[in-house]
């Protein structure tokens, strides 16, 4: 005979009590405060800023060469973060963007891959999508390939560049 | 198997692949070198050829790629069926600015069989501001007469001063240079004694004698964030204003890319070392764009560029790609 689940009211209240959190219901928190979100914005901003310099060649162990990823994607161009998970030819499968700065780590740039988990990846993927931000997430579609990032002429990342080949921290 | 001399011919093929749309005016034309004391500016053009390498961003220490895809463009370039009257090197042999760095790259282009003619780039001069490159390559800017064409060089990668309010010392000065989006340098541009050279260079020439200029970074304004620009590009426009055929030869942008300015018509270089991505800019001439660059191949979006001369000053440029870079619209050559 089939089992047919009835809750019992000791289960079903808690239920209840997770479903009203996983909707969102007004009884889960209060929204942030501005200092709240403010302290977020500048956590995030701090790890922009990370993944700028190692863009530019802040970590040697990146690049075997002196090449950083800055060489060859100024202003993250043609990096596309939006556009992955994505089929990529030589690797002959669909991959997420972390894996392809870690191509490009190790081959172009002859350095060591990062963790994908790694505060340095994620510091890398909060850069390149802040310039991308407002470009619409469309993983896969290699038409987006060469689309340009405009960032307006004069502004920069207030820390001083790191240089690539020497000099670096 | 030997790899590296596979690589060899099968760049020396593609380099003689990539002539197969010469104009036939200039076949089997090779007059031989300059004749400075005997040039004859408004006469006719003789045809001939010439070739840029551009942009090797050469690093410290032995066997790096870069070195070899240097060595790469001077093969295809002596490679070439009908040999190039001269090669010029538009800029940026290393990447750093350290004399190592220039010291390998002048070896690497002494084996090149024709004469060589240079301007710098930024990575080239921000160490010692030129001291080493002038040193071993000459005068940053100059002029001579060839077969009835007057070729132009200038150094168009000057800044001002950023660095001793900062107190920067000469390294952190070229780093700071050597990021392409850096906010740190600005804008960069011949300058006011290049300006004054330019005027007093071309004072007597006649508007029909055909002008070509060389410069590091293109004389129009393409991209400035990237310094895609030359500050003083349209006082330079202004000065060369008169001239029927004027074309700009420019590096910096490690890509396919052509505009008409005025007079002007502008083509950039593809470089020996790496492509850029195309910035955020609507070109007018979109058709000279490359194909975006296969990163799994290590010579796709790179090359070199072979400019024909006809007898009546007009040009074909025809960029010479290591790989299969090239839309059939780029491989017919640009007019200038």
């Amino acid at each position: 005979m089939k089992a047919t689940f009835k809750p019992t009211l000791a289960i079903a209240v808690p239920l209840f009590v997770l479903t009203a959190l996983a909707s969102g219901s007004a009884s889960a928190r209060e929204p942030f405060s501005k200092e709240e979100l403010d302290k977020q914005q500048a956590k995030l901003l701090e790890l922009v800023e990370q993944g700028y310099n190692l863009w530019h060649g802040s970590n040697p162990e990146m690049s075997g060469n002196g090449l950083a990823c800055g060489n060859c994607h100024p202003d993250a161009g043609a990096s596309n973060p939006q556009t992955f998970p994505k089929y990529i030819q030589n690797m002959n499968r669909v991959v997420q963007w972390g894996e392809m700065v870690n191509w490009c780590i190790q081959n172009p740039q002859a350095g060591k891959a990062l963790a994908l988990e790694s505060e340095d990846m994620t510091a890398m993927y909060a850069y390149a999508m802040n310039l991308h931000r407002g470009l619409p997430i469309q993983p896969g579609l290699a038409s987006l390939q060469t689309k340009p990032v405009p960032v307006k002429y004069g502004k920069g990342f207030p820390s001083k560049p790191s240089g690539i080949g020497f000099d670096t921290k | 198997m030997d790899h590296k001399k596979d690589r060899r011919e099968f760049l020396q093929l593609t380099g003689k692949a990539g002539l197969s749309t010469i104009v036939g005016s200039a076949a089997g034309i090779n007059l031989g070198v300059f004749d400075l004391a005997h040039a004859q500016p408004g006469n006719k053009v003789a045809p001939f050829r010439f070739a840029m390498i551009t942009d090797s961003h050469l690093f410290s220490g032995d066997d790096h790629k870069f070195d070899r895809q240097l060595e790469d463009a001077v093969e295809q370039v002596n490679s070439m069926e009908i040999k190039p009257d001269f090669v010029l090197y538009g800029g940026d042999i290393a990447q750093n600015g350290t004399e190592d760095q220039l010291v390998k790259g002048r070896k690497l282009l002494s084996k090149l069989d024709t004469k060589l003619v240079l301007i710098p780039g930024e990575h080239d001069w921000y160490v010692d501001m030129g001291a080493a490159w002038k040193g071993m390559f000459g005068q940053d800017h100059w002029s001579f007469d060839h077969k009835g064409v007057h070729f132009i060089g200038m150094n168009s990668i000057l800044v001002k001063d950023f660095w001793t309010a900062k107190q920067m010392s000469p390294r952190e000065r070229m780093a700071a240079m050597e990021m392409l989006e850096g906010p740190i340098g600005g804008l960069w541009g011949v300058g006011e004694k290049q300006l004054e050279w330019l005027k007093k260079d071309v004072a007597k020439l006649s508007p029909d004698t055909p002008i070509v200029t060389f410069t590091h970074s293109p004389l129009w304004d393409y991209y400035p964030r990237w310094n895609f620009q030359t500050v003083d590009g349209p006082q330079i426009r202004e000065i060369l204003s008169k001239f029927e055929n004027f074309t700009s030869i420019h590096g910096h942008v490690h890509q396919t890319v052509y505009n008409k300015v005025g007079n002007m018509t502008s083509i950039g270089a593809m470089s020996t070392s790496w492509p850029w991505p195309y910035p955020p800019v609507t070109l007018a001439y979109p058709g000279s764009q490359m194909n975006r660059h296969d990163p799994g191949n290590e010579v796709d979006g790179m090359g070199t560029l072979a400019v024909s001369v006809k007898a009546g000053g007009q040009k074909l440029a025809e960029y010479q790609p290591f790989g299969d870079s090239l839309t059939p619209y780029l491989k017919k050559g640009l007019k200038a």
